[in-house]
């Protein structure tokens, strides 16, 4: 009988069990092209944890969330090693920044977002903890960014995602750089993403690349350019 | 209602001690209502218990006063904070209120993870049962996100060494011991039912 090493990932990450589904994917590999794992195996199995968690399901915990971002890593630093010099797996989306807001000291959903971000593909920039808006909003001018990624714990931290906003708009990036917000009181009350000024969230961590792509789009027909990077407004 | 009523306290049990200590020698003059710390794993639960207690403390007198002695954690906090007369204990959270902003922000920057007493003794619960930490795992998660454990000593239990040396060993790092008093928990106890008694 034919193994389903979907199936076998997904329970794997649902155990928390980080080195068996490296066995399940080292596998799966000894019979496909490693350079195809993203696609045909780990993208469909992070779609389906990430629908899982999304609705709540009992098995998604924070052990497990971290073990699929960490699962998510080490494919992507697999395929960095075994990609020729200047290969295939150099980032083809954005870039874009991440981080979490100022007086926000809580890295692990922002960790996930940017391992789930890169095994699809975006440049991930990182900012860290504690971002205040202007170095948010530097860090998207700096590297040519149509998306900022916020992320918010709490109410309290969460307003300063409408500094955030103020600092877009107040630079003349409003449509160029679209805001994406993601954290558990955003989970909790989806009314704060509009009400903070936010161009929308996410699901699960998971599901991120998805609203990359939309808001991506989103800002590009906005404002063309040349179509690709950030340009001045 | 009787305006010499002092505001009604309703605080996380992380606090019971502390509390319980500034009542006593006579620093604090709020009656307090305890809810269980552990209902931060659940934060639904944490809200709604919350809620039935604050709507409870409401029913039995309308014009009551009251401090809420939590940091921000749960969704609609400030739905809470926000009624006639509520005020709540300035601070993100637990470790905040009684360490105070400038140090509390200064030890995140460094890396680190604060241990409350209460929350010290239930540690295996909360990383292992509630969290779903296992094996390499704990320790792994714990050193990708943090550099150290501190034990927030208020001096009103015995540092539990044994306890932290278990902890420290399975989530792979160091822990210290840090004195705090209880001073910037009682000005912040103080400001919220002072700003209770005045917004009413």
């Amino acid at each position: 009988m034919e193994r389903n090493y979907s199936q076998e990932l997904l329970m794997a990450i649902e155990r928390a069990d980080r080195s068996g589904a490296a066995l399940i994917i080292d596998a799966w590999a000894g019979q496909h092209a490693f350079s195809r794992v993203v696609p045909d195996l780990l993208s469909p199995v992070l779609e389906t944890f990430g629908n899982l968690w999304a609705s709540g399901h009992g098995g998604v915990s924070l052990a497990t969330g971290y073990v699929a971002s960490k699962v998510a890593e080490d494919v992507l630093s697999r395929l960095l090693q075994e990609a020729p010099a200047g290969g295939g797996n150099t980032p083809v989306k954005g870039p874009v920044v991440l981080g979490n807001v100022e007086d926000d000291f809580h890295p692990l959903g922002r960790k996930m977002v940017a391992a789930f971000l890169r095994t699809e593909g975006w440049d991930v920039r990182d900012l860290g903890v504690d971002v205040s808006a202007k170095q948010f909003v530097d860090a998207a001018e700096e590297v040519g960014s149509r998306i900022i990624g916020a992320s918010a714990m709490m109410h309290t931290t969460a307003k300063n995602v409408a500094r955030i906003r103020e600092e877009i708009d107040g630079r003349g990036y409003t449509g160029r750089i679209m805001l994406a917000v993601g954290g558990a009181v955003f989970k909790l009350r989806p009314e704060l993403v509009k009400a903070f000024g936010a161009d929308g969230t996410s699901d699960s961590a998971v599901s991120a690349s998805a609203l990359f792509d939309e808001l991506w789009q989103r800002s590009i027909s906005l404002y063309p350019g040349t179509g690709g990077a950030l340009e001045q407004p | 209602m009787n305006p010499e009523l002092p505001p009604l306290c309703v605080s996380c049990s992380i606090f019971r001690r502390e509390i319980e200590e500034l009542r006593a020698s006579g620093r604090l003059d709020l009656p307090v209502h305890f809810l269980d710390s552990m209902l931060h794993m659940v934060p639904a639960k944490l809200e709604s218990t919350l809620q039935e207690s604050l709507d409870a403390i409401r029913a039995a007198d309308p014009d009551r006063k009251v401090v809420i002695a939590y940091g921000d954690c749960c969704g609609h906090m400030e739905t809470y904070e926000s009624r006639p007369g509520t005020a709540r204990t300035e601070g993100i959270n637990c470790c905040e209120i009684i360490l105070g902003r400038e140090a509390y922000r200064r030890l995140r920057k460094e890396g680190v993870f604060f241990l409350m007493p209460e929350w010290t003794l239930a540690w295996k619960d909360v990383f292992v049962e509630q969290l779903g930490l296992l094996g390499p795992n704990a320790k792994t998660f714990m050193r990708e996100m943090h550099t150290r454990l501190v034990y927030l000593d208020t001096g009103l239990v015995p540092v539990p060494h044994g306890t932290l040396r278990e902890a420290s060993e399975f989530l792979g790092l160091p822990y210290e011991i840090m004195n705090v008093p209880l001073d910037f928990l009682l000005a912040s106890l103080k400001q919220a039912a002072s700003f209770a008694r005045a917004h009413g």
